[in-house]
């Protein structure tokens, strides 16, 4: 009888955040998209292991090397170590904040290094590989998976162009190739960083600028209020598909501008659900505690006030790193995304560009997309059962 | 009531102001921005016509002077009150009625109000059929799902709904044209445009070899939707599911012979079977008026083909079917994304309402369940609806941005992407002052909706 209510208390006890993250994972939709977007970490994470031209061991004439790690990227790296670090993070046993803030900074720090350290070779020739095995120089070999890099584009074979899967004679394309003869898998899976990153960055973004406003908005009040509300009314009216084009047109077209432009076009959202929490708890007595207490404004806003006004923000998030990844796609696909680097609107786009329908460029990027997006819907449907006081309720009337 | 509308409609000046200040900072503080060298760069001009182009384009436009005054310039030729402007670009005397002039695009070289007035109407066009379409299906699904709470129809739709909802509309967009329209699948659709030349020369309506043919369309076209609407409403329903999947294979089938020939093969097999999951799925549905919708399309497409298989000549479909074909597509394209979560919300707003203490009490009075629901539950799920309509007309017209640069529909939104991609101030401008505007008129029809639906909100 005590170890139940020992029991009982103990899940009372549990933090807020990990009975959510509790009743997300008996949710079979919210595992189904987990399971995808976990799916996606790993390949994002080691696309220079799953397909690339430089071979991952080689030996040649005696000498053993390996021209993968010697090629990767100060990115590369930081991938690596983003993953590696969240692995042993969540090992430890520490409070969420200093993981997070502890993540953020070893990802950080990981980038300094990278750049400072890490110099690939500027120009690769990714042709020297096969003409020295043609020409059997090459003793002993372990080739990626997929033995294409992203940006290799043939040139060495000649007949290169758009070709459907599995058409090319001599080399095995699952996924065929586009139209400068690079193969799709390979541009695919160096795609989903960008798919990755846009999503969780620009809604990153989006929610620091949102919660600031918005919590100004909902705390002051009055003269405040007003302005900021013009404000979200101002960037709800334009179309964001528009704002994003007029943004990207005129300034460059680099990932990392598109990432802050998809985050300074869609944070009304949150700035709305920010101000109407915070409309609500200002009047709770603990945060008229706070204030008497003298606590400084920081504090108040962030420390005791947010918390407790993070459900329908994180729903929100989850929708908008779909709605994120989605206008990423969308530019790209309209010709004004990134311009060498692959991403799967933009190999979507190249279903239709040419002269004929090429279907395997319209089914797997466009399917990547979909699924990518769909994932981060299911998880949003299921958070936002978790958050709702109603269905919890009772789904934990149905576990007594 | 007109205090409120002169109120919010006063409220949406410092809006629009806003909107277009947004704008033109972004594209002022552009590297490289606006100038008159970048309006001529790329054109092989002599250095002195190049020199006279730029100040002829500097003169028209003011683009040598400092950002904040061309945008007070700009402000001043869309205000109806304001200085004249001259033709030689320098400011007049203050005029009342002057009159709003929006300028002239710098690429097309014409008025933008002239050419607004041409790609408006069909964007209008593309959302003012989207939006019935998108509630009425909307609300028959999540009506019937709220019907049978976590019943199969229930469960099955609300996940093939978060799907649909999924799905972005370039795929879909690209499908449709890669499969239905292209060379080198169905050639069901046109691929591009919203008319062919052609047709613009021909009669109104249809026009038939004779009289005989005429009979045989209208005969073939009546018969097959009046049975198949009858079968969706009447027939019991194992015989509708099996009925279904019957014309289900047989039409997947000839969709396979269309391709590749009638000798049965693997893929014939496969689309046979395809179609009769899809059309068995679609007669088991529960809900009669959605049965119906569907089956009147499918009734209407196999009288046309029945009228084609009998020998009735067509010498050509007319401008009103040659219209109606090319929207078929981009009308689908356009609608699902806002239907999936339209019949989302109904279904979820039905719920809550269903739950209510006012819904008991009429139970408890002995009212039957249909009457609960259309009666006193119906009515009040409606308002959520209203509400999402000012948002639903910002994403069509964002939607129809993608959907008329796929189909290369001359539309607003294929403009909107033309004038970023060439830096055309004007048009960029005038484009978002025009699709401001339209969404602020939404949010306040929507408000207006409100107030006539719901009798507790009053604006006075």
């Amino acid at each position: 009888m005590t170890e139940i209510t020992g029991t009982k208390q103990a899940q009372l006890a549990r933090p807020w955040l990990r009975q959510v993250l509790g009743a997300l994972a008996r949710r079979t939709g919210a595992r189904i998209g987990l399971a995808w977007i976990a799916l996606l970490v790993l390949v994002a994470t080691f696309a220079p292991f799953i397909a690339n031209t430089h071979p991952l061991y080689m030996v040649v004439d005696g000498r053993a090397s390996s021209p993968a790690l010697a090629n990767m990227g100060p990115v590369d790296w930081i991938w690596l170590a983003g993953f590696f670090l969240a692995l042993i993070l969540t090992m430890v046993p520490a409070k969420t904040w200093f993981r997070v803030t502890a993540w953020l900074a070893g990802v950080g720090g990981a980038t300094v290094l990278a750049y400072a350290l890490v110099s690939p070779p500027t120009l690769t020739v990714y042709e020297q590989y096969r003409t020295m095995e043609a020409a059997g120089k090459i003793e002993r070999i372990v080739r990626a998976p997929i033995p294409y890099s992203a940006k290799d584009y043939l040139r060495d074979y000649g007949d290169t162009g758009i070709e459907a899967p599995l058409a090319a004679s001599e080399r095995h394309h699952w996924l065929g190739t586009e139209e400068n003869g690079a193969d799709v898998a390979a541009r695919m899976i160096h795609a989903s960083r960008i798919a990755l990153g846009i999503g969780f960055i620009a809604t990153g973004i989006a929610l620091l600028i949102g919660t600031l406003i918005g919590g100004m908005m909902g705390y002051f009040s009055g003269v405040v209020d007003i302005i900021g509300m013009r404000l979200v009314e101002i960037f709800e009216a334009i179309p964001t598909l528009f704002l994003l084009l007029t943004f990207v047109a005129f300034f460059g077209r680099s990932i990392y501008m598109m990432m802050i432009i998809i985050g300074i076009t869609s944070w009304s959202g949150y700035a709305r659900y920010v101000r109407a929490e915070f409309l609500k708890l200002r009047e709770q007595d603990f945060v008229q505690a706070a204030v008497a207490c003298g606590l400084p404004l920081p504090s108040i806003l962030f420390r005791h006030m947010l918390p407790n006004g993070l459900a329908p923000l994180l729903v929100a998030a989850s929708f908008g790193v779909a709605s994120a990844i989605l206008a990423e796609a969308t530019l790209s696909f309209l010709g004004l995304g990134l311009v060498d680097d692959p991403s799967w609107g933009q190999m979507l786009n190249q279903a239709v560009q040419s002269s004929t329908f090429n279907w395997w460029l319209a089914v797997f990027p466009g399917g990547a997309i979909f699924f990518t997006v769909f994932a981060y819907n299911l998880i949003g449907e299921a958070l936002r059962d978790a958050v709702d006081p109603h269905t919890q309720r009772t789904t934990m009337g149905a576990r007594q | 009531m007109l205090l409120y509308l002169v109120r919010r409609a006063a409220l949406m000046v410092p809006t629009l102001f806003g909107i277009t200040l947004i704008v033109f900072v972004v594209m002022a503080a552009a590297p490289g921005g606006i100038s008159a060298q970048s309006l001529i760069d790329g054109t092989n001009l002599e250095p002195e016509t190049r020199q006279a182009l730029e100040d002829y384009y500097n003169r028209l436009y003011g683009l040598d002077q400092p950002a904040p005054v061309q945008y007070l310039r700009w402000l001043n030729n869309i205000s109806p009150v304001g200085f004249e402007r001259e033709a030689d670009g320098t400011l007049g005397a203050f005029s009342l009625f002057k009159g709003p002039d929006l300028g002239v695009s710098f690429r097309y070289g014409r008025p933008v109000t002239d050419l607004l007035a041409e790609r408006l109407p069909i964007t209008l066009l593309l959302n003012l059929l989207s939006i019935p379409l998108i509630y009425a299906i909307a609300i028959a699904i999540g009506v019937q799902a709220a019907r049978a709470r976590g019943g199969r129809f229930d469960v099955a739709s609300n996940v093939l709904l978060l799907g649909l909802w999924s799905v972005p509309t370039m795929l879909a967009g690209v499908l449709f044209i890669g499969f239905f329209a292209s060379e080198q699948y169905w050639r069901w659709f046109p691929t591009a445009g919203l008319v062919r030349r052609e047709a613009v020369d021909q009669t109104f309506l249809p026009w038939l070899a004779s009289g005989v043919d005429v009979l045989i369309l209208f005969a073939s076209l009546g018969m097959s939707t009046a049975l198949l609407v009858w079968a969706a409403a009447r027939a019991p329903r194992g015989a509708r599911r099996y009925g279904g999947a019957l014309i289900g294979a047989a039409l997947g089938y000839l969709m396979a012979a269309g391709l590749q020939g009638a000798a049965p093969t693997l893929f014939h097999g496969l689309l046979g079977l395809g179609g009769a999951a899809l059309a068995g799925a679609m007669a088991g549905i529960p809900s009669k008026p959605l049965r119906i919708v569907f089956a009147g399309a499918l009734g209407i497409g196999v009288g046309l083909g029945l009228a084609r298989a009998l020998g009735a000549e067509i010498v050509h479909g007319g401008y009103l079917f040659d219209r109606a074909w090319h929207l078929v597509l981009p009308v689908i394209a356009l609608s699902y994304g806002g239907l999936a979560f339209l019949a989302k919300l109904t279904r979820s707003s039905l719920l809550e309402n269903l739950a209510a203490d006012y819904a008991r009490t009429a139970r408890a009075k002995g009212v039957d369940e249909e009457t609960v629901l259309w009666r006193h539950v119906f009515r009040n799920s409606l308002l959520p609806l209203i509400t999402v309509s000012a948002t639903l007309l910002p994403s069509l017209l964002a939607g129809s941005v993608i959907v008329e640069s796929i189909f290369s529909i001359d539309g607003m939104g294929k403009l909107a992407v033309e004038a970023v991609q060439t830096r055309d101030r004007e048009l960029v401008l005038s484009v978002t002052l025009i699709s401001g505007l339209l969404t602020l008129g939404g949010y306040l029809l929507a408000d207006i909706a409100y107030a006539i639906a719901d009798p507790r909100v009053s604006y006075d």
